[in-house]
């Protein structure tokens, strides 16, 4: 077997091991050690003193210790060594535990409920009002957090009880919700697009900057859907009753706003335009952030030293999940380039002679149907990066395919048979609600994911125009 | 054997949770720099520095906590299905097949990195401080050994589960508000107050 020829087999045999379940970043590891050890295998520099303790006729004991010695003289160690310490000191990834931290400290702040309640109150004229709350609810705590499980069940537990109760479609209120949970992790400022950054080497304020764009048209297209939907059908979201919402006049629906909505959004507005503006690094703009998080928690005292403590605990877990999955495929990756492996691949797919729009198609597909199984996290770190080297022969700026990635990764949490989001309301919501009714609700907002995802492909402007604007070419 | 599962689980934690606060230095030393560079107009020389080794030290000292809590991602959607005695089976022989060996690697090979480093006292080049950088490429190391420790434990977990036929329970911990609201909500099932819904934010406390 040729090298190269090895390396598709590490692959092989790597996606063979997902399915036992292993963690992932320790099957990876091990494996680039193993293969790394097999590519770098060099008798005559690894064994060198060995070799010149013969030739000098040591005794057996010194033999035995430089013979042991040579066995583990193998450069794989220091490659990978260098590769976990780079990930340590990794300067973009210095975001991802600040943004979780500050998402776990805006998660605990109690601030649900009165986003939803005012933002229902405002909207309450417009058809579908309480979907629109929910769906605005769900964008914004989404955004600040980042976190889909958790604005998944706590909207599941606060604003689709509601609904049912105002006697929304089942099907139509739990896709609201699925989806709407779900635009946290494009819109910026999102932990996707920062490993997105570190897998692929494009700038993370670029990426910001251009994921702006295509957050707000998919959020803008499923708030179109729901509006339109209960327009045209209101049957299947009847408008509140005066009695239902109770009176209240403009000036209290202005101070119940300022307390609320104005708050949250000036604390993600603030993060965003300082890194948008050049005046913080991602992870300055996020570690302000995180403090005022803080505030924003203290103001509606709900900072307790218990929930702080969570917070804390929690951040460590994640960013240990997210960063050791680095580390096991940074050592694997570059193994297997070293073997050839991205040669063969970049090759054969070039032989395949494909048009842009073809490999970009074929791309996307792929990351589409690695969704069902695997999460986002996995599919962002280990499989994108075999795809990256192939943009620049087809002529694709790596950036707009992030966010094209980023977009199509929305269905990973909505298809089935691991649809996150789904599983997540279906656990919190009462017993007669069926998977089978989450999922057809969720099937419009797969269609505008897709939909917006041919607008992005046919205006690329979307995703470039920020960027540019604000970079230059 | 179980009470070997214990005490790692807690070195494990106890590590994990103590450089866990390291993102509350990090959160503040990168605020104050911020602070400083537009306040004061004087910024800080050490910042960047301060702010990977956190980010480093955090994750990498949390690596063995997140495996004692079954945080790290695996692609379960074949596992899942398959009763706990046989998880356990593949999982123990994996444990020996891709874990020790991995982390066996990190540890000697990161060993020989960081004593070069404490050597000649290394510093970072990142910023003029001489800020000293070797008691950072130690993490890595103690990082190892942590990780072994902990992977013999889930040896352990294995076993016990091979034994009868179901996996020993984690210790309380914080978890996810996902995972908490979920299970409040299956205890209010068996408890038979289905009306339970709307209570306030959902929070658990």
């Amino acid at each position: 077997m040729t090298d190269p020829q090895i390396a598709v087999s590490m692959l092989g045999l790597f996606l063979l091991t997902i399915f036992l379940g292993f963690p992932i970043c320790f099957t990876l590891m091990a494996m680039g050690v193993f293969f790394g050890y097999y590519a770098y295998f060099d008798p005559s520099r690894m064994w060198r003193g060995y070799d010149r303790a013969v030739e000098q006729g040591a005794d057996a004991l010194t033999l035995w210790q430089t013979w042991i010695e040579g066995l583990f003289n193998n450069r794989i160690f220091d490659l990978f060594i260098n590769q976990t310490y780079s990930v340590m000191a990794n300067d973009v990834l210095t975001a991802v535990p600040l943004f979780l931290f500050m998402g776990y400290i805006v998660e605990r702040a109690n601030i649900v409920t009165r986003l939803f309640d005012t933002l229902y109150i405002a909207a309450r004229r417009l058809p579908g009002a309480m979907a629109v709350a929910a769906l605005a609810t769900c964008a914004m705590f989404a955004t600040a957090t980042g976190i889909v499980g958790a604005v998944v069940t706590l909207m599941g537990l606060l604003a689709f009880p509601a609904m049912l109760r105002a006697k929304y479609d089942t099907s139509f209120a739990s896709g609201v919700i699925c989806a709407g949970g779900c635009l946290g992790i494009l819109i910026p400022p999102s932990i996707m697009l920062i490993v997105y950054a570190a897998t692929s080497n494009v700038s993370i304020v670029k990426l910001y900057a251009g994921a702006m764009l295509p957050g707000f048209l998919l959020a803008g297209l499923y708030m179109i859907y729901v509006i339109g939907r209960a327009w045209l059908n209101p049957s299947l979201a009847p408008k509140p009753r005066e009695e239902d919402t109770g009176r209240y006049s403009g000036g209290q629906i202005a101070v119940m706003l300022v307390t609320s909505f104005f708050p949250l959004a000036i604390l993600i507005l603030s993060v965003l335009g300082a890194i948008l503006f050049g005046l913080a690094t991602p992870s300055e703009a996020a570690s302000v952030g995180a403090l005022g998080g803080l505030v924003l928690a203290a103001c509606y005292r709900s900072l307790t030293w218990e929930r702080l403590r969570e917070s804390v605990y929690l951040t460590v877990r994640t960013s240990a999940m997210v960063c050791w999955l680095f580390v096991g495929s940074w050592t694997f990756s570059s193994v297997f380039s070293y073997l050839g492996g991205e040669q063969l691949i970049s090759e054969v797919v070039i032989g395949l002679d494909l048009s842009p729009v073809m490999f970009l198609l074929m791309a996307q597909l792929i990351i589409f149907l690695l969704g069902w199984p695997l999460e986002w996290s996995e599919i962002i770190i280990i499989f994108v990066p075999i795809f990256l080297p192939l943009l620049p022969h087809f002529g694709i700026d790596p950036l707009f395919f992030g966010i094209l990635v980023a977009l199509n990764l929305q269905t990973s949490f909505l298809t089935p048979p691991m649809a996150m989001s789904a599983y997540y309301l279906k656990g919190v919501a009462p017993p007669h609600v069926q998977l089978t009714h989450i999922f057809k609700g969720v099937m419009p907002f797969l269609s505008m994911i897709f939909l917006s995802m041919l607008l992005l492909y046919l205006f690329p402007g979307i995703a470039m125009f920020l960027p540019d604007y604000f970079y230059g070419k | 054997m179980l009470r070997f599962i214990d005490i790692a689980d807690s070195i494990s934690a106890w590590f994990g949770k103590a450089f866990a606060w390291c993102i509350l230095i990090m959160t503040f030393g990168v605020g104050y720099e911020v602070f400083v560079r537009y306040v004061l107009r004087d910024p800080t020389s050490w910042a960047f520095d301060l702010s990977y080794m956190m980010y480093g030290t955090l994750f990498m000292m949390g690596g063995a906590y997140t495996l004692s809590r079954d945080g790290h991602v695996r692609g379960d959607f074949v596992y899942r299905l398959w009763r706990p005695a046989t998880q356990a089976k593949v999982e123990l022989v994996l444990y020996f097949l891709f874990f020790f060996p991995g982390i066996l690697a990190l540890i000697f090979a990161g060993w020989k990195y960081a004593s070069r480093s404490w050597q000649y006292g290394e510093v970072s080049v990142m910023s003029p401080a001489n800020i000293p950088i070797f008691q950072f490429k130690t993490v890595m190391v103690a990082a190892g050994v942590l990780l072994f420790i902990q992977g013999m434990a889930q040896v352990c977990r294995c076993i016990v589960c091979i034994r009868t036929g179901k996996w020993p329970e984690h210790a309380e911990d914080v978890e996810e508000m996902e995972a908490v609201l979920l299970k409040e909500r299956d205890l209010a099932r068996i408890g038979g107050e289905s009306h339970a819904l709307s209570h306030g934010d959902g929070d658990p406390k």
